[in-house]
């Protein structure tokens, strides 16, 4: 084991007082607004600190250090994008407003406004079958990344994932958003304290006259330049582009701190200073990657042409390379102080990932189809024990799903394929929604089941790449959204919107 | 290659450098933010319930 006594009591203390202070959000729970938005009353500081929270994880770091282990300096490219689209989106309102005066909990809800309550089930549907399918992936990743970090067994990685589960999933199902947002700020600080550590340890370790040597022996001009580097390209670069666009305004985790602010003008300036943080967010961890591959890229090339890590003479995964650098190069201490940082950013994501799923389960598929079967309104508290229950569901399963699915490629761009199930129809729905007064909601159908097939098929079942899954999803989406609004145009009337 | 590496560690800077210092500032004032959050959802539950 890596961890000196101190580590480990760094790590219990940060654990012991996250879970007690997520349990007190449990008092100020009165009803589902509450529950779910946190009674829309974010203020500017509390709303960056949990929408930064909520999309920074352990998975996070993982997926961007490989990235950048794999593609060098030129992966930046990708953050860059996901940062100055998130400012761009902050800057222009572009949908996030009128998500916001529409007073919504959940995205779909946004179809039964402006389609049909059948649309905004099946979009329900498709929200958490994506959502779930991508964060099931997390708990694996993120077990691997303590496991190796502190030197534990690999053997006990089950035992890890189990508690790491449970204890955010005691506080998100007690308090909802509003322990989620208490925890977040807190989970906050002490993550981007270890981010801004981990980044000054690597590149001291490293040296960056050595990082740059190295990218420039390995993948030449190609570690530089995304234009020209095989993993990246232009293709790739325009998808990255649309993806942001539909994850910082679809994205439900995302919505849901949108839907949560005090006002329309809040939100925007909330999600524009998030922006930048996301440029951080992506950059230093590929930066770490980097570092990692300049210590320990040693090993024979792989199949994609990079050295393999040789860590203590035992070869590794490049998914792995990053925490075993930590491993190496963080003394006792600063070595607990970030565990204890990663376990933030993880339990702060995985808490409002869980919140963001269930309520999509029970908001947007339970509610609208007792309605449809011609049952009752469901009280307040009754709505918060259907989420809680769906809260149960969806650790279940993403538990079952992270012991048994073996990842097809980088973990970073199976995130971006299973997100973009329905993210492809529900951006371009949305879009034409607020801007086009011709959508239909037989436009909407079409776009919501020619985006997911559009998603799943070349991806699963054909194999094709991320990139051509990318807009082959996307394009059938708008595909559909015009031809089914041209065949049928919309009436003139919209749903009004209900609460459940 | 020495224009991009240029590029990329002015990049780097700028983004580690708005990290840090949003950190900072979120810190600093997000207190006082958590408190009137909880006032005014402690003043709605006890609204709910009368």
């Amino acid at each position: 084991v890596n961890f000196s006594p101190i580590d480990w009591i760094i790590v219990a203390g940060y654990l012991i007082s996250s879970l007690a202070i997520g349990i007190i959000g449990r008092r100020y729970i009165a009803n589902v607004s509450h529950y779910l938005v946190a009674g829309r009353e974010l203020g500017l500081y509390v709303g960056i600190a949990t929408l930064a929270a909520t999309e920074i994880g352990t998975i996070t770091f993982m997926y961007y250090a490989e990235f950048g282990y794999k593609a060098g300096f030129a992966a930046f490219a990708a953050a860059a994008i996901s940062g100055l689209v998130m400012i761009v989106v902050g800057r222009t309102g572009l949908v996030i407003s009128r998500f916001r005066e529409l007073k919504l909990m959940t995205v779909p809800e946004y179809f039964e406004v402006k389609y049909s309550r059948g649309l905004r089930i099946l979009t329900g549907f498709l929200v958490a079958l994506g959502g779930i399918l991508n964060m099931g992936v997390f708990l694996r990743v993120e077990g691997q990344f303590l496991t190796i970090v502190s030197g534990i067994d690999t053997r006990h990685l089950v035992a890890v994932m189990t508690v790491i589960l449970l204890l955010e999933l005691i506080y998100t199902v007690l308090g909802g958003m509003v322990s989620v947002v208490i925890t977040d700020f807190i989970q906050y600080v002490l993550l981007s304290v270890a981010t801004i550590l981990v980044t000054i340890y690597a590149v001291g370790h490293a040296g960056w006259g050595n990082i740059v040597d190295k990218i420039s022996s390995t993948m030449g001009m190609e570690g530089f330049d995304p234009l020209i580097n095989p993993r990246l390209g232009l293709t790739f670069l325009v998808w990255q582009v649309l993806l942001w666009f539909a994850i910082h305004t679809c994205w439900q985790t995302t919505a849901m701190r949108v839907f949560s602010t005090k006002s329309p003008e809040l939100s925007r300036k909330v999600m524009t200073w998030t922006g930048f943080i996301f440029l951080g967010r992506g950059m230093m961890p590929m930066l770490w990657g980097i570092a990692a591959l300049t210590l320990y890229g040693v090993g024979t090339s792989g199949s994609d042409g990079v050295p393999v890590p040789v860590v203590n003479g035992r070869s590794l995964q490049p998914l792995e390379a990053m925490p075993a650098m930590l491993a190496e190069i963080l003394g006792p201490g600063i070595r607990g102080l970030v565990v204890a940082g990663m376990l933030a950013a993880t339990m702060s994501v995985n808490s409002s990932y869980l919140l963001g799923w269930s309520a999509v389960i029970s908001q947007d598929i339970i509610l609208p189809i007792r309605r449809v079967l011609g049952k009752g309104m469901l009280s307040s508290r009754s709505q918060i024990l259907v989420n809680r229950l769906a809260n149960l569901f969806v650790s279940l399963f993403v538990m079952f799903w992270g012991l048994y699915y073996q990842l097809p490629g980088a973990v970073y761009l199976y995130l971006n394929i299973t997100g973009t199930i329905f993210l492809a129809g529900a951006f371009v729905c949305v879009v034409g929604g607020v801007y086009w007064r011709r959508t239909s909601t037989l436009g909407g159908y079409l776009a919501m089941l020619l985006g997911a097939a559009g998603a799943i098929i070349p991806y699963f079942f054909l194999h094709w790449g991320e990139n051509i899954t990318g807009f082959s999803a996307f394009g059938l989406a708008a595909f559909g959204l015009v031809v089914g609004s041209w065949l049928r145009p919309a009436r003139p009337a919209a749903v009004s919107p209900e609460t459940y | 290659m020495r224009y991009w590496e240029l590029f990329w560690m002015f990049s780097i800077l700028v983004a580690g450098g708005a990290f840090a210092f949003i950190t900072v500032v979120v810190t600093i004032k997000g207190g006082k933010d958590m408190r009137e959050m909880i006032a005014r959802l402690r003043d709605q539950k006890r609204e709910n319930l009368e």
